[in-house]
C-alpha cells in the first residue's frame, strides 16, 4: 500500500518536475491532460493516501510508545503480573499486539471523530510547546464501551454474576469497569521501574 | 496573449513548485516514524500540495479569462 503512495508521489514529481522546467508545453491538448494529471489528480490521491498511510500507522503500538510521554505506558504492557489489565490484555493477544493502544483507546485522541482528533493536537501542542500533564488523564474519563465493544455478549463476561448484576450500569457508563474494587490495575505507568517485567521468550 | 501566456507559464511554474515541495516533505514524513511526522504531514505537506493544486486550477481560469478577452 506504501509502495504504491510512494509510487504515486514519484510520479507526480516527475510530472511537476516537467510543468516547472517546460511551463509551454501545456499549450497541447494531450499535454494539457497531462498536466491536469500531474497538477491536480495525482496530487489530491497523494493527500488522500498519505492521510491515510498515517492514520493506519498511528493506530501502531510502537507509534504511540514513540512519544517520551507514553514510554512508561508502553513497558506496562510487560508487567509480569495478570492483575494489570492492558499487560494481561498485551501479552495474551486478547488484543493485538501491534494495534494494543489503540483497540482499548479508539476513541481516544486522533483514532475518534474530528472532536478527538482536535484534541490530539492539544496533547502535540502540551508536548512540543507547553507541558504535559502528569499523570496522563483521558478527559472524560475511560468509556466502558472501550472494554464492552470485544467484552459484551461473551459467555464468561455475561454469565460473571457480578457482571450481570449491574450490567445497565456498566453499558450506561454510571459504573467504570477500571473503578476501585473492580479491575482498577491498568497501566501503573509511574511504577513500572519499580515492578517486575515479562520477557517475550523467556 | 502573450502576456498571458507568461502570467499562465508563471502560475503553472508556482504550483509545480508548491506540489514538488509538498510532495517531497510528504515523502520524509512517510520515512520518519515520530507522531510529529503526522504534524508534518497533515499541517505542511498538505497545505503545499493543496495550494498548488489551487494554484494550478487558478492558472486554468486565468487561461479561459484570457481567451474570452482576446475573443471579445
Amino acid at each position: 500500500m506504501v509502495g504504491i503512495l510512494v509510487c504515486q508521489i514519484v510520479l507526480s514529481i516527475i510530472l511537476a518536475a516537467i510543468f516547472l522546467v517546460r511551463p509551454s508545453l501545456t499549450t497541447g491538448t494531450a499535454w494539457k491532460i497531462v498536466a491536469f494529471i500531474g497538477l491536480c489528480v495525482l496530487p489530491a490521491l497523494c493527500i488522500v493516501g498519505g492521510m491515510n498511510t498515517h492514520m493506519q500507522r498511528s493506530e501502531q503500538t510502537k507509534f504511540c510508545t514513540s512519544c517520551h510521554a507514553m514510554e512508561n505506558y508502553g513497558k506496562s504492557l510487560y508487567l509480569n503480573d495478570p492483575k494489570f489489565i492492558p499487560a494481561q490484555h498485551f501479552q495474551n493477544h486478547r488484543v493485538p499486539p501491534d494495534m494494543a493502544c489503540y483497540s482499548c483507546h479508539t476513541d481516544y485522541t486522533i483514532y475518534g471523530p474530528l472532536k478527538d482528533k482536535l484534541k490530539g493536537m492539544t496533547r502535540i501542542y502540551m508536548q512540543y510547546v507547553s507541558t504535559p500533564p502528569n499523570p496522563i488523564t483521558i478527559p472524560g474519563g475511560f468509556q466502558n464501551a472501550q472494554c464492552l465493544h470485544c467484552h459484551a455478549g461473551a459467555r464468561g463476561f455475561e454469565e460473571n454474576p457480578v457482571h450481570s448484576a449491574m450490567m445497565s450500569t456498566l453499558t450506561s457508563n454510571q459504573l467504570s469497569c477500571i473503578s476501585s474494587g473492580c479491575h482498577d490495575s491498568v497501566h501503573a505507568a509511574s511504577q513500572v521501574d519499580h515492578l517486575k517485567m515479562w520477557s517475550p521468550g523467556q | 496573449m502573450k502576456l498571458s501566456q507568461i502570467g499562465i507559464e508563471r502560475l503553472f511554474r508556482i504550483a509545480s513548485l508548491l506540489i514538488i515541495l509538498g510532495l517531497g516533505l510528504e515523502i520524509i514524513s512517510l520515512l520518519w516514524f515520530h507522531p510529529l511526522s503526522f504534524v508534518l504531514f497533515a499541517f505542511v505537506a498538505a497545505s503545499l500540495i493543496g495550494l498548488g493544486i489551487l494554484v494550478y486550477l487558478a492558472s486554468l481560469v486565468f487561461a479561459v479569462s484570457a481567451l474570452g478577452q482576446n475573443r471579445g
